[in-house]
C-alpha cells in the first residue's frame, strides 16, 4: 500500500483571518500560509537557513488556530514544530530560551532553579523588581513561586470526601506545580467534593510542549517516555489536566511523536483517549457539585478563551456555558473573548512589540464589560493577562477551578 | 532585483518598514490561491492615496511592473506578479472611512476585509450583499478588482452592482474620482463599472463608496433532494418562474453529497442525484407565502426529501454542509483545482452531465457545486500536482469543460475572474475584434503596460 501523499497547502488564505500574528502585522510572511511556503522552500533547498528565516518561523504563538480552520486539513502545528527543530539546529537559540530548555528537561533542575529564583526574588530590592521587565511584563507582576512545589505538598493518592464515584489521574503540569498551586488545590477540592479518588503520580514531568516549541525534540522525547511510563502504571477513569497545552500534548502530540519515531503508539493512544481538560470534566460531572447556599451575592465575571482550549478541546464555549450556569456568577462576555492574548508560551518575551498590541486590546475589551474577575484556564494566558494589568484596572485573573471551588458547599 | 536608486526612492516614500525585498519575504508574495507562482522584486505597503500616487509615478518612470494584492485569495492568479516588479499590498490600508446607513452607503479603503464591512454594518441592521467564499479574508479592493460574487448574489447581484463610486490612482500617478454618494447617478461615463472587474490592469482603487442594504426581517432555509438531476435543475427555473427570487439556490451533485457524508456524517441523502439549499428572505409574511410556493414547486418536480431549518442552528448546519464541500474535496488529494464556468440556468443539468463525462474520460474524480440560480458552476477536481501525468489530465479536463460551457452559450468565469488561469481560453467566448478593443482601452489608460502585466489583456 502506498502511503497517502501529504496534503499541500492550497493557499486559499482562510488561515489569515484566524492568525493572531497576521492580524497585527498584516504581512504575508507572518501568516501560516507564508510559513508553510517557506518551509516548503527550505525543504527543497530553494531557501537556506538564516537568522531571518528563523525569526519568521518563530514569530508564531503556536496557538493552532490555523490548523483548526484549514480546509485541507494541514497540521500546521506539527509542521511548525518540525521546522523549529531544524532552525534550532542551524541557528543558535537566545540564552534565555536555552536556559528554559535546560530547566524543563529535568525535573530536579526546575526544582533547584525555582528555589534559587525564590531566594533571588527575596534579595532583589523592590525598586529593581519594579523596573525590570520580561517582555512587556514588569518583574513585580510575575507570580511568586509556590513555597513548596504542588506535588511535594500533596500525597500521591488522595481519597474522596464522600462515597467514591471513580478514580482520576491528575497531570498537574509545571505551572500548577511551581507557580499557581491555587489552581491545583482547587482542583483537588472539587474532585474530592465530587467523590473522586485522585492519583497525582510522583514520576510525572514537564509535558514537553515548551521544549518542542523551541526545537529541542530529543530532550522532549525523553520527557514523553517518562510521562507515558508514569501514567500507564495507574488505573483510572480519566487523566485530567488543568492546562490545555499539557492536555493537547497528552492527547495529540504524544501518539504522533511516538508513531513518528517508529514505536508502538498503543500505550500513548490509550492514555490519549482518557485525557480530559478540567472544564469538560466539570461539565460532565456538574450534577455532583453542590454550591454553598449562603452565597447570595453575584460576582461579575468575564472570560478569556485560551487558544489551546479552543483549538484542542473546543471547550471554550463550554467554559462560557459553565460560567453562565454558576448560581453565584453574573457572566459578561467580552467582545473578543476568543481572541489570542499574545502570551503564547515564550512569545510575549520574544516578540513584545507584537504581543503588546494584542494584550492591550484584550484588556480594553475586558474592562469595557465592567467585570471584577477575569477567568482563564491557561497558566501562560493568566501570567500574561495579570502581568499586563494595572492595579487600577480593577480586574483579578483566576483559573475557573479556583472560582468554582470557592463557592462549593463546605463539608 | 530593483536598482538601488529606485529602491531608495521607494523607501523615501514609505520608510524601511513598509518595503520588503529579502528573499524570505518576497517568497511569501509569489502566490495566491491559484497554482502558478512568481516572486516579486519587492513588496510595498502604502497607507495613503498620496503614497500610492507617488509610487506609481516612480514605477511608470522606470517602467516597473506593478501587481496589486489584498489578501492574495485570487483563484485565477490575478495577484501573482508573473512579470516580477513590485507588489503593492493593501493590507495596511484598511480603514472604514464612513458609515452612513441613512443614505445607504459605506466608504472604505481597499484593504478592508469584506467580513469587517459586514461586522461594522451589523449594529445598524444593514449588510453588504457580495459574499465570496473568501469573505472572511479577502479585501474590498480585491473584491472590486475581480467583481466578486457569492451565493446570495442570485437575489442581490455582484460587486459591480454595489459600487457607487471610487477613487483610482492611474498608472501615471494621476488620482481620478468617479461616481458619488448617490444611489442614482448618471453623470458622465459609469467608469466604476469599467474598473470593477478589470483585475488590476487599469488602475488602483484607493477608496470605494459601496451601496449597503438593510437586513431582511426573516430568513427561511430549505434543503431538498431529488432522485434526478433534471428535476433538480427544473425546480430552480420553476421557482424563479413563479416570481420568486431566492437569496441563494445552491446545488450539490451526488458525488459531492457522498463525499461530504463520508467525511462529516451529517445525515445527507446518499442516493440523491441532486440537492438544493434554497434560502429566501424578506418580510416575515412574504417569506411564509414564498416558502409555500417553493415547496409546492419542488414537490411538483418530485422532490424526495424536503427539510426546513427550524432554528438558526439547523440553518447553520445546512450551510455547514454546503461550505464544507470544498474542504472535503481538498482532503481527497494533495491539491485541488476548482473553476467557475457559468451557463444559462436551463443548461445546468446538461453542463453537469458533461462535466461528469469529462471526468470519466480522464479517469478523474469530479464534484460539482453550483450557484444554480445563476448557472454558476464549481467543478472541483482533487489531484496531485507532483504527478505530472495526472496533472496534465486535470488541465485537459478543464480545457474540455471550458469548451463545453462555451458551446452551451456559457462563459469562462462567473466570479473568479480570468487572470492567469483562463487567459488562453478567451477566444472561446470572445472574437478578435473584442479582444483588440479591450487592448485599446488598456493602452489608452496604461500606455507603458505596467499594471498587472502578463494577464488576460
Amino acid at each position: 500500500m502506498t502511503p497517502k501523499p501529504l496534503q499541500n497547502c492550497g493557499k486559499c488564505g482562510l488561515c489569515l483571518n484566524v492568525c493572531p500574528v497576521y492580524k497585527i502585522l498584516k504581512q504575508e510572511q507572518a501568516s501560516p500560509r507564508g510559513k508553510l511556503q517557506m518551509i516548503k522552500a527550505y525543504d527543497n533547498n530553494s531557501l537556506v537557513s538564516s537568522p531571518l528565516l528563523k525569526e519568521i518561523v518563530s514569530k508564531c504563538l503556536m496557538c493552532g488556530s490555523c490548523a483548526a480552520s484549514c480546509p485541507s486539513g494541514i497540521n500546521h502545528y506539527s509542521k511548525f514544530m518540525e521546522m523549529r527543530k531544524k532552525m534550532a539546529q542551524d541557528q543558535p537559540e537566545a540564552p534565555a530560551i536555552k536556559a528554559l530548555i535546560y530547566l524543563l528537561a529535568r525535573e530536579y533542575r526546575i526544582k533547584y532553579g525555582a528555589g534559587l529564583a525564590r531566594t533571588g526574588l527575596k534579595f532583589m530590592p523592590d525598586s529593581l523588581a519594579k523596573t525590570i521587565k520580561l517582555g512587556n511584563i514588569p518583574l513585580k507582576n510575575f507570580p511568586r513561586l509556590n513555597s513548596i512545589p504542588f506535588r511535594n505538598a500533596n500525597d500521591e493518592i488522595i481519597l474522596p470526601r464522600k462515597r467514591q464515584v471513580g478514580t482520576v489521574i491528575y497531570f498537574t503540569g509545571c505551572a500548577t506545580n511551581y507557580l499557581y498551586d491555587d489552581t491545583g488545590f482547587a482542583f483537588i477540592g472539587i474532585l474530592k467534593h465530587m467523590g473522586y479518588k485522585i492519583i497525582i503520580p510522583k514520576g510525572q514531568t514537564c509535558c514537553s510542549i515548551p521544549l518542542l516549541f523551541h526545537g529541542a525534540s530529543d530532550t522532549a522525547f525523553k520527557n514523553i517516555i517518562t510521562n507515558i511510563n508514569t501514567l500507564k502504571s495507574h488505573a483510572a477513569d480519566a487523566v485530567v489536566v488543568d492546562c490545555s497545552t499539557c492536555g493537547e500534548a497528552l492527547k495529540n502530540e504524544y501518539p504522533r511523536m511516538i508513531e513518528e519515531k517508529g514505536q508502538d503508539p498503543s500505550l500513548a493512544n490509550k492514555i490519549s483517549s482518557k485525557v480530559v481538560d478540567s472544564l469538560s470534566f466539570i461539565d460532565q460531572n456538574f450534577d455532583l457539585l453542590e454550591f454553598d447556599p449562603d452565597i447570595t451575592d453575584k460576582l461579575s465575571v468575564t472570560y478569556h478563551a485560551p487558544c489551546h482550549t479552543k483549538n484542542s478541546f473546543g471547550s471554550n464555549t463550554l467554559a462560557e456555558k459553565l460560567l453562565s450556569k454558576l448560581p453565584f456568577v453574573n457572566y459578561k462576555q467580552a467582545s473578543d473573548v476568543n481572541e489570542c492574548c499574545g502570551g503564547g508560551g515564550t512569545f510575549f518575551y520574544e516578540y513584545p512589540e507584537v504581543s503588546k498590541k494584542m494584550i492591550d486590546k484584550k484588556i480594553k475589551n475586558a474592562k469595557a464589560v465592567k467585570a471584577s474577575l477575569w477567568i482563564t484556564d491557561c497558566p501562560v494566558c493568566r501570567m500574561n493577562l495579570s502581568g499586563n494589568l494595572d492595579p487600577d484596572d480593577g480586574l483579578q485573573v483566576l483559573h475557573p477551578l479556583t472560582l468554582i471551588h470557592s463557592a462549593l458547599k463546605k463539608p | 532585483m530593483l536598482d538601488t536608486q529606485v529602491k531608495n526612492q521607494f523607501i523615501n516614500i514609505l520608510g524601511k518598514d513598509r518595503y520588503l525585498d529579502r528573499i524570505e519575504e518576497v517568497a511569501c508574495y509569489a502566490y495566491d490561491a491559484f497554482v502558478v507562482e512568481a516572486a516579486p522584486d519587492a513588496v510595498l505597503f502604502p497607507e495613503t492615496t498620496t503614497e500610492v500616487s507617488e509610487l506609481l509615478k516612480i514605477a511608470s518612470t522606470y517602467k516597473i511592473p506593478v501587481t496589486c494584492r489584498g489578501a492574495g485569495t485570487s483563484l485565477c492568479g490575478a495577484s501573482v506578479p508573473i512579470r516580477q516588479g513590485i507588489v503593492l499590498c493593501f493590507s495596511k490600508m484598511d480603514t472604514i472611512l464612513e458609515i452612513n446607513t441613512r443614505d445607504r452607503y459605506i466608504i472604505v479603503q481597499p484593504g478592508v476585509v469584506n467580513a469587517d464591512v459586514q461586522k461594522a454594518l451589523l449594529p445598524f441592521r444593514f449588510f453588504y450583499p457580495p459574499d465570496p467564499g473568501s469573505m472572511n479574508t479577502s479585501t474590498i479592493g480585491g473584491n472590486i478588482a475581480m467583481n466578486a460574487g457569492g451565493p446570495r448574489c442570485l437575489k442581490y447581484g455582484v460587486t459591480v452592482d454595489y459600487v457607487l463610486g471610487m477613487e483610482v490612482v492611474l498608472a501615471s500617478g494621476d488620482i481620478v474620482r468617479f461616481g458619488s454618494r448617490n444611489v442614482k447617478d448618471v453623470t458622465g461615463y459609469r467608469l466604476s463599472s469599467l474598473f470593477c472587474g478589470s483585475e488590476g490592469t487599469m488602475g488602483i482603487v484607493t477608496e470605494a463608496i459601496l451601496k449597503v442594504v438593510p437586513l431582511p426581517e426573516a430568513i427561511r432555509t430549505l434543503m431538498v433532494t431529488f432522485d434526478n438531476l433534471d428535476n433538480t435543475a427544473k425546480s430552480v427555473t420553476d421557482i424563479i418562474g413563479a416570481g420568486i427570487i431566492p437569496v441563494a439556490m445552491e446545488l450539490m451533485d451526488k458525488m459531492t453529497l457522498n463525499a461530504i457524508e463520508d467525511a462529516a456524517n451529517l445525515g445527507l441523502d446518499r442516493n440523491a442525484e441532486g440537492s438544493l439549499i434554497i434560502e429566501i428572505d424578506g418580510v416575515k409574511e412574504a417569506c411564509e407565502k414564498e416558502m409555500n410556493k417553493v415547496i409546492e414547486r419542488v414537490r411538483q418536480n418530485g422532490a424526495i426529501h424536503i427539510q426546513e431549518a427550524a432554528s438558526d442552528s439547523e440553518r447553520e448546519k445546512l450551510w455547514t454542509a454546503r461550505r464544507s464541500a470544498y474542504g472535503v474535496f481538498a482532503k481527497l488529494a494533495p491539491d485541488i483545482v476548482t473553476e467557475d464556468v457559468t451557463v444559462p440556468v436551463s443548461k445546468v443539468p446538461l453542463m453537469i452531465r458533461q462535466i461528469m463525462e469529462i471526468g470519466d474520460k480522464y479517469g478523474l474524480k469530479v464534484g460539482v457545486l453550483a450557484h444554480a440560480g445563476d448557472g454558476n458552476m464549481h467543478p472541483m477536481i482533487p489531484a496531485n500536482k507532483e504527478d505530472k501525468v495526472e496533472w496534465e489530465k486535470v488541465k485537459s479536463a478543464f480545457s474540455d469543460i471550458f469548451q463545453a460551457a462555451a458551446k452551451l452559450g456559457g462563459t469562462l468565469s462567473g466570479e473568479h475572474g480570468i487572470g492567469l488561469a483562463k487567459a488562453e481560453f478567451l477566444p472561446l467566448v470572445m472574437n478578435q475584434d473584442t479582444m483588440n478593443f479591450m487592448k485599446k482601452i488598456k493602452q489608452a489608460i496604461d500606455p507603458d503596460l505596467i499594471l498587472n502585466p502578463g494577464k488576460f489583456v
